[in-house]
């Protein structure tokens, strides 16, 4: 146990160093950028709790961002809170949502569980625009502008408090029941896990983290409409996931690092095929390295033990 | 009473639509086990292919059957090179590749044809036709039409014919089939290629109406997912019924209950994937699967 | 008597730094930056023209010296017509590139989406290409936005008062796109048509996303109206054509200007079409009115020169009616081209020879009026091309 923390340790400590000084090196754009990956990382690291610990799919995280940015954007909007506590807030309201639909998501196994949280993120607009006189419909709610590095430092230090708190719960006995459960369901109940309570646990935390990245995204945006969390973001935080590599908290960097910038790239190659890019990226990886960036270190680190 | 018959006999014309790309997403899942999120942008991409051919002058049912036997070809080589590689692995692998394929088709037909909204041909006459009240056009019969005859002939290929026989032994039971002498890889195959080549009619019906662009199938594919799933999702029976009865259902529920109107469609979709996967997972025509420990 | 005149000598050396002028982004002395933001992939991709005709326009007026001296360099992103990217885009423009204003960037969320951050800063949000009328409404909250084209609001109006006189017994039945978009056109003609808004006897949203609206064309059919609305965007209109016709029901069509392109309108088959009405500020190409109109000839031959292989339409004509404006704009702002500058020019407009524009329209705004082009005419769809008729009125939202 020490010597994973001590390992951990090594990876964390340059890493929240070069995330603390970063902004001085690049420009005030570049920050905003940066900013956005780290937003990403959170919602990657909930989704992560769920797939890669408790084994379930969702196509639909993105309706649980929807949820944290409506949240926050309706708190700020509508009754003047200030942004920062909205945060917790938003988290809180789309964990419980979370929760909420983990209980029936029970019931569904794989295949149907993707289809049915793909359901959800395709129609959540249409929901956001019917509620109208509460979300401002498709006009969208107009929120304060905030400078470049001031959401930088303000999603970092979400982003580390987020993979702090994650990597302790995971290393309690919650997490090894998670990981129990995702081994062999079976043979869990077997020793006496209780599946339902594990996985709608792992739903309400994956959302909690969903939501506060969705209230990241509308504060740093100054803006939210129906379209501001499409189905495909939805499939974007999937395609990070699975490149960073499922379960691998760290592997949410990489991940989030090729959401927010595999787009710009692919465009610089080609302005009319960005999409043929990033679709052939993802199946290549998914076809070469199914384990992701995260897969592709322990191949390193295995081939280099004697 | 009038407008009812009418809201059904359009809510039979769109649920058309909606069962014939179900029925190419009932294919691969009762061949491979996996559903294909790729299917509605495969379909866009093989209408493409038939535009460009009746753009140079091919007319029009030699490029129909071109298309067909490429759209064929191009999911068999698909399951080859994409898929086969991550058989057996975890269905999330199998899901995210689908997703990616989802994006680069789409991606590639941007590229290749641009986003213009094209005319597309049908087939059959526009001319609209009034039963009593109603009235609707013989394209609407002829979409109908096509997915029954579909239908049909799947059903007849599947319970007659050896390579039908085939399919679905190496669908159930992969080992044993092999024991036997079923060639399983190629039966996988085939199953991506049906179902491609049924994407492609089901492109081709749709297009005349809804018009071509790279997006066409966008609206259509959680429909097409609730009409599959409704229907029962290896049933390719079920994939019809439940296409022509979402249709219908929406429709109705869109005109007569004010909520329902408009965006909520959509909404009214995934009540029905959710209300089925919760209550009765096997849909109207499935069979319950046994999970063997 | 020391002290005084060491206080005059530093006040003196210090207003003398102060009056350096702080050099204006994007601006040098023989070239001008302008950023904007267009969906050149994904569901409004047909839209594009609207940039890449602004574009040929600037290599025109550059191959003849640009503005005084200065060349114009339109940097021009796509953004899938996805706020979000939008957002991003701009932001870049802005911080990274520098630009000097924001011309032109197409779509209501879209503009929306940069209009908080774009005041902020103190960027011209110039000539936005959407009806949306807040975009010339909202002046005092954001005196750094103007609009071009006439509002959906405006143009709602305009059909009614038409509709008042020459159809006063008409039952309205109007099918509109569920966002604002849709929903401006429907409360402009609800405006208009003011006491009289019982006319409209039936209205049905559709869903964006949804792939046909045939159902909600038969429940508009049911109403029994005789004059029908399409505010639809793209195919939709084309459906709603087609659905229409084959329902067998022969109403009054009134089709909304954005939808109204003859490129569009030639996708329905003739006998759904013949009749309709909508309005229209622009020349259009691809009718055979302005076949010899001069306007016309310099629209031919900009784009054979600076923009050859890509077919012209009504989106690229739109386009470089508004690099006109932006030029006329720049030469107003003066050889001190500055952001403020530039602003003021733009808000005392009084253009009357863009040649892409019917004749007769002047573009005039004030800092109090910010709309561009207030003035349309009214076309009818004959024999598969639009047909000018009536005089030119007036679109004041």
């Amino acid at each position: 146990m020490s010597r994973r923390l001590a390992l951990h340790a090594a990876w964390f400590v340059p890493g929240a160093l070069v995330v603390a000084f970063l902004p001085r090196f690049i420009s005030s754009y570049h920050a905003l950028e940066w900013a956005r990956v780290g937003f990403y990382f959170v919602a990657l690291l909930g989704l992560n709790v769920l797939t890669g610990y408790s084994g379930q799919i969702s196509l639909g995280h993105g309706a649980f961002m929807a949820i944290g940015g409506y949240t926050s954007a309706i708190l700020i909007a509508h009754h003047g809170m200030r942004d920062v506590w909205t945060i917790p807030l938003a988290g809180l309201v789309a964990g419980g949502v979370g929760l909420a639909f983990g209980l029936p998501a029970l019931r569904l196994r794989g295949l149907y569980l993707a289809l049915a949280t793909f359901g959800v993120a395709v129609a959540f607009p249409a929901l956001v625009q019917k509620f109208d006189h509460f979300t401002g419909g498709s006009a969208g709610l107009v929120l304060t502008l905030h400078p470049n590095d001031w959401l930088y430092y303000l999603t970092w230090a979400i982003a580390g408090a987020g993979l702090v708190l994650g990597w302790l719960v995971l290393a309690t006995p919650i997490g090894r029941s998670f990981r129990a459960l995702r081994d062999s369901e079976v043979a869990a109940v077997s020793s006496g896990i209780s599946p339902a309570l594990y996985k709608t646990l792992a739903f309400g935390i994956s959302a909690f983290y969903a939501g506060i990245a969705g209230a990241l995204v509308a504060i740093s945006g100054a803006y939210v409409t129906p379209q501001t969390f499409p189905i495909s973001l939805s499939l974007f935080l999937v395609v990070g996931m699975a490149v960073g590599g499922i379960g691998s908290l760290p592997g949410s960097v990489v991940g989030a690092i090729l959401i927010q910038f595999l787009p710009t790239y692919a465009s610089h190659l080609s302005e009319q095929a960005p999409q043929v890019i990033e679709g052939a990226i993802l199946v290549g990886v998914m076809l070469l390295l199914p384990g992701g960036a995260a897969g592709l270190l322990r191949l390193v680190q295995s081939s280099r033990q004697p | 009473m009038t407008e009812f018959s009418q809201q059904v006999v359009s809510g039979l014309a769109s649920g058309g639509i909606y069962a014939s790309l179900a029925l190419a997403v009932v294919i691969v899942y009762r061949s491979s086990g996996v559903i294909n999120f790729a299917q509605g942008e495969m379909a866009t991409f093989a209408t493409f292919l038939a535009w460009t051919f009746l753009h140079h002058g091919i007319s029009y049912w030699p490029a129909f059957a071109l298309t067909l036997a490429i759209a064929f070809a191009g999911g068999v080589a698909l399951e080859r090179v994409v898929i086969r590689p991550v058989e057996g692995r975890p269905v999330l692998t199998v899901v995210i590749l689908t997703i990616g394929l989802l994006i680069l088709v789409n991606g590639a037909t941007q590229w290749i044809w641009g986003g213009a909204t094209r005319k597309f041909p049908s087939p059959f006459s526009t001319r609209p036709v009034h039963v009593g009240s109603a009235a609707f056009s013989i394209q609407d019969l002829g979409i109908v039409g096509v997915s029954l005859a579909s239908v049909a002939l799947l059903t007849l290929f599947f319970r007659f014919t050896k390579l039908g026989l085939g399919l679905r032994a190496a669908a159930v039971n992969p080992e044993e089939s092999r024991l036997v002498g079923v060639r399983v890889g190629w039966m996988l195959a085939l199953g991506w290629g049906l179902a491609a080549a049924l994407g492609a009619v089901s492109g081709m019906m749709v297009a005349p109406v809804v018009f071509l662009d790279p997006n066409m199938m966008q609206g259509v594919l959680l429909y097409a997912f609730a009409a599959a799933v409704l229907g029962g999702l290896a049933s390719p029976v079920g994939a019809v019924v439940g296409g022509l009865a979402l249709g219908v259902v929406l429709n109705l529920l869109g005109t007569y209950v004010s909520t329902f109107g408009g965006q909520m469609r959509l909404v009214g979709g995934l009540g029905v994937i959710l209300a089925v996967l919760l209550i009765r997972p096997t849909g109207l025509f499935g069979r319950t699967a046994v999970r063997r420990v | 008597m020391k002290v005084a005149v060491a206080a005059v000598v530093l006040l003196a050396a210090a207003s003398a730094a102060g009056a350096r002028p702080v050099a204006t982004p994007g601006v040098t002395s023989n070239s001008i930056l302008i950023g904007g933001t267009i969906p050149l992939t994904g569901e409004a991709a047909a839209a594009a023209g609207v940039a890449r005709g602004a574009e040929a326009y600037f290599k025109y007026v550059n191959a003849r010296g640009g503005v005084f001296g200065r060349k114009i360099t339109y940097k021009y992103v796509d953004d899938g017509y996805e706020p979000q990217r939008t957002f991003l885009a701009v932001r870049q423009l802005v911080q990274q590139d520098g630009v000097f204003a924001i011309f032109n960037s197409l779509g209501t969320s879209n503009n929306a989406a940069i209009r908080g951050f774009l005041n902020q800063a103190g960027v011209p949000q110039l000539f936005v290409a959407s009806g949306a009328s807040t975009f010339g409404r909202d002046a005092k909250k954001y005196p750094w936005t103007i609009g071009y084209i006439p509002t959906y609001s405006a143009e709602g109006r305009v059909y009614a008062r038409y509709l008042l006189k020459r159809k006063p017994g008409a039952k309205i039945a109007v099918l509109y796109q569920d966002d604002d978009y849709g929903k401006e056109l429907v409360s402009g003609l609800q405006a208009g048509l003011g006491k009289k808004k019982g006319l409209i006897v039936k209205k049905v949203g559709y869903d964006p996303t949804a792939s046909d609206v045939r159902s909600e064309v038969a429940a508009l059919k049911a109403s029994k109206a005789n004059v029908f609305m399409i505010f639809a965007f793209g195919k939709f209109a084309i459906q709603a054509f087609i659905a229409a016709n084959q329902l067998g029901w022969r109403p009054q069509i009134v089709v909304n200007d954005v939808a109204a392109a003859t490129s569009l309108m030639q996708l329905s088959p003739p006998k759904a079409t013949e009749g309709a009405l909508s309005i229209v500020f622009g020349k259009d190409p691809d009718g055979p009115t302005w076949k010899r109109d001069k306007g016309m000839k310099l629209f031919r031959s900009v784009m054979k020169r600076y923009a050859a292989g890509q077919t012209p339409n009504g989106y690229y004509a739109a386009g470089m009616a508004a690099a006109y404006t932006l030029v006329d704009t720049l030469k107003k702002a003066g050889k001190n081209l500055t952001r403020k500058s530039v602003m003021t020019a733009a808000t005392h407009l009084n253009e009357k020879s863009n040649p892409f524009v019917l004749p007769g329209i002047r573009i005039r705004t004030t800092p109090s009026d910010r709309f561009p082009i207030s003035q349309v005419r009214l076309e009818r769809w004959h024999k598969g091309h639009w047909v000018l008729f009536g005089p030119l009125l007036s679109a004041k939202p």
